[in-house]
């Protein structure tokens, strides 16, 4: 029988008899179901190959510099379904965003021809990876393999995106806001430009709300200062998000 | 700054270089050093991962060190999104950071943006 993008990661947590909560399970479970579908913008193969990009980029141990070519300098598997550049696009995203400027995306753009909501699904399928790779990592549990393709086509589900302010993408506005997105934006009187900078991408914002509130706090949480879940303090939620985040050079 | 929020919230005080520098015990941040053992080991020290794993189950429990993985598998996630779609603050906030930003040589970051 073949295994379903659940079942992968289910029994890779199961294995590791550590006390992983059903909540995160259930949430890496789900984004590997997305990660094998038909996304928004992009069919599954593509998905797929995205994400191969990104796990090879977070296994190399001495990653080639930015301005570097990941795609002519053999560090990712050549795939006919990707260009190039946006091979290259995909390593920058994984191993050195901190580095990515305006410039750059405005070029990569023009190299590539992908329009910013295909960017954003691009950003969603790297997420997907990072979050379920480099929790595995830090737990010390086998890490899920990469589920089968689930052929079909991409939505193709546009929003009423515009240009935004505190982004490069174009977001939707909460004047703005569809069905799709009532779920992250209904009865909230703002929201934090990190989270709307996914919004053209309905889809990704969902990715994003489910491993954000599995892996940090539930959105609904987050003006509670002394929120926890009994085994990490808020203070102590915070300090590993600061350092991972200065890590990074991550100025957000 | 969410970890300031957090601990002017109780009344503490916390030295924010403790989030790029040397992390040692802090009435703010309880285990502060096996917190930041497993996140510097993790990006940068692979080889010793299991060892600042290990310490950080010895010093709390199994479900804490899962919960500390995870909340960094959430912020690989939050700077790629971040960083990919080109976020920024708005004006007011970045001013209200600005002594911070300067302090701790955020804002010598490529990333940040304005």
């Amino acid at each position: 029988m073949t295994a379903t993008p659940s079942s992968i990661v289910e029994e890779c947590h199961a294995s590791s008899e550590l006390p992983i909560r059903a909540d995160l399970t259930a949430a890496h479970a789900h984004v590997w179901e997305k990660l094998a579908a038909p996304g928004t913008w992009w069919n599954s193969s593509e998905r797929l190959a995205i994400a191969e990009i990104v796990g090879a980029a977070l296994d190399d141990p001495d990653p080639i510099p930015p301005w570097e070519s990941a795609s002519s300098s053999g560090r990712v598997a050549s795939n006919a379904l990707l260009s190039s550049e946006l091979q290259d696009a995909v390593y920058r995203l994984a191993v050195h965003a901190g580095t990515l400027t305006e410039e750059w995306y405005s070029k990569m753009r023009d190299a590539t021809g992908i329009t910013p909501q295909q960017w954003v699904e691009v950003i969603e399928v790297a997420i997907s990876v990072a979050s379920v790779f480099r929790f595995s990592q830090l737990a010390g549990i086998e890490r899920p393999a990469f589920p089968a393709a689930i052929k079909g086509d991409p939505s193709r589900q546009g929003q009423p995106s515009k240009p935004a302010k505190h982004h490069w993408v174009p977001v939707v506005h909460l004047e703005d806001m569809t069905p799709e997105l009532a779920p992250f934006y209904d009865g909230l009187p703002a929201l934090p430009p990190v989270i709307r900078a996914l919004s053209s991408v309905p889809s990704a914002m969902d990715t994003l709300a489910t491993l954000s509130s599995a892996q940090y706090i539930p959105t609904r949480e987050m003006v509670d200062l002394n929120w926890t879940r009994g085994t990490l303090t808020r203070r102590q939620i915070e300090f590993v998000a600061g350092r991972l985040s200065a890590h990074r050079e991550c100025f957000y | 700054m969410m970890l300031r929020a957090s601990s002017s919230a109780n009344d503490l005080q916390v030295d924010l270089s403790l989030v790029m520098g040397e992390a040692g015990e802090n009435e703010a941040v309880e285990h502060a050093l096996e917190l930041a053992d497993l996140v510097d080991t993790s990006v940068s020290d692979l080889g010793s991962l299991a060892a600042a794993r290990s310490a950080l189950v010895e010093a709390t429990d199994s479900a804490t060190m899962l919960d500390a993985a995870a909340v960094v598998a959430n912020f690989e996630m939050m700077t790629r999104i971040a960083d990919g779609t080109g976020t920024c603050h708005p004006s007011e906030r970045l001013e209200s950071m600005a002594e911070m930003t300067t302090s701790m040589g955020l804002d010598q970051f490529v990333s940040a943006r304005s």
